[in-house]
């Protein structure tokens, strides 16, 4: 087994995308601040008032589990979520929700079905720029000066944060979080509506995907190019938040004509640009996998969240698409170690067999897994089947 | 099968709306118009279940339903509204705020005849019981999207049965993340991460299938 560093860990992870193999299957754990702050005894709400201490937390979680492969981090400024994320009613613990309760959002009707032509109208960047200040209460000044302020903090934050990875040794997968067209409204419209949008004009929502998808593949790149994250420090990549255009809610003909298309061009954007494409398909995408084999070859990241199922998906996309996951946040929650050894086994004898596979959990670490059960994913990865 | 149950498993929404109000102007009884509505959902379920539907036409027919039903309600109340299929409690539990799941378990169950009290989200044990004891509801219906969420179904399954309601009561949960293990954990009787299969279970158990 190679000894753990940046340069191998790093290698390790850019094997299985290229589909390779290497001494063992990489792990990656995919943990924000949510379950260190909660191990640690640090509130949620806390969090949101000092993300350092937060930050803190997770640097001292990664090392009693002994680390793992890669860490996925956010690179995005206010600024630049507000454009690549659905605007949706977030409810911040110790401000809305009480002090100790998970982040959460509020499925309303953001955006009105008379926003549509708008967004036509203007372009996403556009529309978002004029929705904003309204939907947060300010004036276009104040909205402005607000997101720009906070920008400069947020990225000396960014850029301390990866410089501290980098000193341990640990490569990053460093990202915006761009949401597809079809996500995007989604969440916004509120699922139910969008739904009858698609049902009663179909013609209107593709013309509002159409108008959409330029903004959010530049607003991508540039986010991720000002994180600088290169080799060997990481890896510049975008997670694509992928749910409801799958199978688990819509026929495939709504999937082909509302989602692929789109994905497609932000993955070859992305890709053109040197970024590695993560697929974050959260719930059930079985009848969708077929089409991933359109994305170029040994270019992305599918990522399952045990919805989907992921031994079809290794079957389906063998050779062509490294397969992430998929660990459930049930399993984790209330499983036992045993329990989880034994599935990172099943995972790693079949859905790693011939490489292409990073360990990984479903969607992110939940706020009350068990340490142990965490502990037992890491070794897993680390110990079984070591050339 | 008639041409408004038809219309309804089509999805054409403003076929159904015309057949409806056709239907309340010619003063049909308004219980046959809501059977010939709930016969039209029966279909859109076999479709779901044999997998020519999905989630969003399930929701597009829910959606339909209710709009015809706000049509024939009026009539309903000024006569006999008929006894319900059973009668349930529903909520997201305590500390989780996602609605979609619950409304649509809450829209198809409606569909298919059952009362549906509806307590919202976030939803402490209290009120739960509060709701059973007042309703006589004979189904539990808890939902929820988080971890969190499973220690809070556990809670309100205790509560319920130190409220000595446990007995004659039958626990549904369901969320896009509950597996057997959670439904043990919970001492749910039930569990579901699909809303057409919650209706075939509260169908159950209320002794209207075999």
């Amino acid at each position: 087994m190679t000894e753990d560093n940046l340069i191998s860990r790093l290698a390790r992870v850019q094997a299985a995308i290229t589909l390779g193999t290497s001494d063992r299957t990489p792990v990656s754990l995919m943990m924000d601040y949510k379950f260190p702050c909660r191990h640690k005894g640090i509130t949620q709400g806390e969090h949101f008032r000092n993300q350092t201490r937060g930050f803190h937390a997770l640097l001292e979680v990664f090392d009693e589990l002994g680390g793992w492969d890669i860490v996925f981090t956010d690179t995005m400024t206010t600024q630049i979520r507000n454009i690549l994320e659905a605007p949706m009613v977030i409810k911040v613990p110790g401000k809305d929700i009480p002090e100790d309760d998970v982040i959460q959002w509020e499925e309303t009707e953001v955006i009105q079905e008379e926003d549509y032509n708008k967004i036509i109208e203007l372009g996403w960047k556009k529309f978002i720029a004029d929705f904003y200040p309204r939907f947060r209460g300010w004036g276009n000044a104040e909205y402005r000066r607000r997101v720009e302020q906070r920008a400069g903090l947020e990225y000396t934050h960014i850029k301390a944060f990866n410089k501290q990875w980098e000193q341990k040794g640990i490569p990053i997968l460093g990202s915006a979080g761009p949401f597809s067209p079809l996500m995007m409204l989604s969440c916004s419209r509120s699922m139910t509506n969008f739904m009858l949008d698609i049902h009663r004009i179909p013609d209107k929502v593709k013309a509002v995907m159409d108008a959409m998808v330029s903004d959010i593949i530049d607003v991508t790149i540039q986010s991720v190019k000002c994180s600088v994250i290169e080799p060997p420090m990481g890896i510049p990549a975008a997670l694509i938040v992928l749910e409801r255009g799958g199978c688990g809610y819509f026929p495939v003909k709504v999937f082909e004509r509302f989602e692929l298309p789109y994905l497609k061009q932000m993955v070859e954007a992305f890709v053109a640009e040197g970024i590695t494409p993560i697929l974050h398909f959260d719930h059930d995408w079985t009848l969708n996998l077929p089409y991933l084999k359109e994305l170029p070859r040994g270019k992305c990241i599918a990522q399952f969240d045990s919805t989907t199922d992921i031994f079809k998906a290794k079957e389906t996309l063998r050779d062509h698409i490294c397969i992430m996951g998929d660990v459930s946040a049930s399993l984790l929650s209330l499983g036992t170690p045993i329990e989880v050894e034994d599935y990172c086994k099943k995972l790693i004898d079949v859905t790693g067999e011939d490489g292409g596979f990073i360990l990984g959990v479903g969607c992110s670490v939940p706020v009350d897994a068990k340490f142990e059960n965490l502990r037992a994913m890491v070794n897993t990865a680390k110990t079984y089947r070591v050339h | 099968m008639s041409e408004l149950s038809t219309a309804l498993a089509n999805l054409e929404e403003e076929r159904v709306r015309i057949l409806v109000q056709q239907r309340v102007n010619g003063g049909n009884e308004p219980l046959s118009i809501v059977n010939e509505l709930r016969q039209g959902m029966d279909i859109v379920g076999e479709r779901y279940k044999s997998k020519e539907y999905f989630l969003s036409e399930l929701i597009i027919s829910g959606e339909i339903f209710k709009e015809a039903m706000a049509l024939v309600e009026p009539l309903l109340k000024a006569g006999k509204r008929g006894e319900p299929l059973g009668r349930m409690v529903l909520g997201t539990v305590k500390g989780d705020i996602h609605n979609i799941g619950k409304d649509i378990v809450a829209t198809l169950l409606t569909a298919a005849g059952f009362e549906v009290y509806d307590l919202g989200v976030d939803v402490p044990p209290s009120k739960f019981i509060e709701k059973l004891m007042e309703t006589n509801a004979s189904i539990l219906g808890m939902s929820g999207l988080l971890t969190p969420a499973f220690e809070s179904m556990k809670e309100t399954v205790k509560a319920v049965a130190e409220a000595g309601l446990r007995h004659g009561i039958k626990v549904i949960i369901g969320g896009g993340i509950v597996t057997e293990a959670v439904g043990r954990y919970v001492g749910a009787d039930a569990f579901t991460d699909d809303a057409a299969e919650g209706v075939e279970i509260c169908k159950k158990f209320v002794g209207a299938l075999n």
